[in-house]
């Protein structure tokens, strides 16, 4: 007899080994609640449910071009909800994390935001709110970012008057070069890497 | 009672009367705060696309053991992801052992080390638990009599641990709204999400989300809405002309943070000490109408 349903479990191995979170989805009955619960499960080509259900198929490229792997609002209702006590969340962020590595861009804007936001952290150990969207918008080009910093200068306006923008540059934290040896440590041992 | 205040990054900029109206407020309840020596960032909810797990559990371990280090006391995060943030790496180590060695391997490298004892707590937590309503309610003078507020919870400040409110049902923030004499209506999306970190960069999807949060504590009766997290007041409030103009709304309500209602109805300055001013959406109006 043919077999439909095409299982192919080395994806999914690819997953357990080096995605964080990853082999939480061994438990996951294909129940649905975590996409019932999502805010922007509607938004998602395939909600989270799914997602597992195409790793499990072995769907890789499906799976790491998903824009449902990069629409985590990061809210934790389907870490609640899930009756399996996956945390669906941490999936979703370890796929997003994996997907980028391995060259995927999910979703562009959020991935640009990201990979800006982690950057700061990085090299300041702190955030600068008026920094971050300005280089974010600047990330697709000039022409792009002139465009979309005009868009936002309403925005950015009324912040200011209001005294919601911090006006000084963010300085470095006095301890950043022991912060980011932490951190060279951290992406070294954890998951996330290269394919093994 | 002496703490440990993690502010964070937003809490310096656009949550800025957030932080403005804690100081005096948690003062005027004998909550004495320590800043976290050389604290850095808690990388929020969107690290993962540049980090892996451990590296933003570091980041965290990081305050926790320079706290832990220097006393004893709980930290108070009032923003709900730096406090979810610190929040989930202690409950990972405790789960998980193993983990608090790894994370202790990479410390090391700008030698710290980190036992693990220390609690971090939301500000709403120790408002209800460590003052207590009754604490609270004596030290109001200007009841805010009767006006209807809307407690926007979030999600972070209580999900997914509920440590000290029902991750289903919160009432903490609506005991806090009524110990200063206004009345919390009831709405079901106090618990929905407004887009966190990727309103910005998703706003096209996340409007709606805001959309149906405002729509519903307004068609409950809501005058105004208090939160809890610089992003649910960020996107709650900044936004609202835009989300008019795709929907056809007419949203005008303004957006106060539960520390800067109690420090109107302790009789504070509305500038100095509430931070009113510093509100996009302007809430003196309804407030000095409240307060007589």
């Amino acid at each position: 007899m043919e077999n439909k349903v095409n299982y192919n479990p080395s994806f999914a191995e690819e997953v357990f080994r080096n995605v964080d979170s990853g082999e939480e989805i061994k438990m996951c009955m294909n129940c649905g609640v975590c996409a019932g619960s999502c805010p922007l499960s509607l938004q998602m080509d395939y909600p989270p449910r799914q997602v597992f259900a195409l790793i499990r198929a072995g769907k890789r490229e499906t799976v790491l071009n998903s824009n449902a792997i990069m629409l985590c609002t990061s809210c934790y209702t389907c870490v609640v909800k899930c009756p399996r006590n996956i945390p669906v969340m941490d999936v979703m962020h370890g796929l997003a994390h994996y997907s980028l590595r391995q060259g995927f861009v999910p979703r562009k804007d959020t991935a640009a935001f990201g990979r800006e936001f982690w950057n700061q952290v990085y090299k300041l150990g702190r955030i600068d709110e008026k920094d971050l969207p300005r280089r974010v918008f600047f990330a697709g080009g000039f022409m792009e970012g002139v465009k979309k910093t005009l868009s936002f200068m309403d925005i950015g306006l009324r912040l200011l008057l209001h005294r919601r923008m911090k006006l000084l540059p963010e300085r470095k934290i006095k301890g950043i070069r022991s912060l980011r040896k932490m951190l060279d440590r951290a992406d070294k041992m954890g998951k996330g890497g290269a394919v093994t | 009672m002496k703490y440990f205040l993690y502010w964070g990054c937003s809490l310096e900029g656009s949550g800025a009367n957030f932080l403005v109206s804690i100081k005096p407020v948690c003062k005027a309840l004998d909550m004495e705060f320590e800043e976290i020596e050389d604290w850095n960032c808690c990388g929020a909810s969107v690290s993962y696309a540049g980090a892996n797990d451990l590296a933003i559990k570091v980041l965290n371990a990081r305050n926790l053991a320079i706290a832990e280090a220097k006393a004893d006391y709980d930290i108070v995060a009032p923003c709900s992801s730096c406090y979810i943030q610190m929040v989930k790496v202690n409950h990972e180590i405790q789960e998980d052992p193993a983990l608090l060695k790894e994370v202790n391997e990479c410390l090391a490298q700008g030698g710290l080390n980190y036992k693990g004892g220390i609690k971090v707590r939301h500000i709403q937590d120790v408002l209800y638990n460590d003052i207590g309503v009754d604490r609270i309610r004596d030290r109001v003078v200007n009841s805010l009599n009767g006006l209807k507020i809307a407690g926007y919870v979030g999600c972070q400040s209580v999900r997914p641990y509920g440590e000290y409110d029902s991750v289903n049902k919160p009432v903490v923030q609506d005991h806090l709204i009524e110990a200063l004499g206004a009345e919390a209506v009831p709405f079901p999306n106090k618990i929905r999400c407004c887009g966190s970190g990727i309103f910005l960069p998703e706003m096209e999807y996340c409007m709606e989300l805001v959309k149906n949060i405002l729509e519903d504590a307004i068609n409950h009766g809501a005058e105004l809405i208090s939160t809890v997290c610089p992003m649910c007041a960020m996107n709650l409030e900044v936004y609202q002309d835009r989300i008019n103009e795709k929907y056809g709304t007419d949203f005008d309500i303004p957006i106060v943070y539960l520390t800067q209602l109690m420090a109107v109805a302790f009789g504070m300055d509305l500038k100095k000490d509430a931070a009113l001013h510093y509100n996009v959406i302007p809430p003196e109006g309804i407030l000095k109408a409240a307060i007589g």
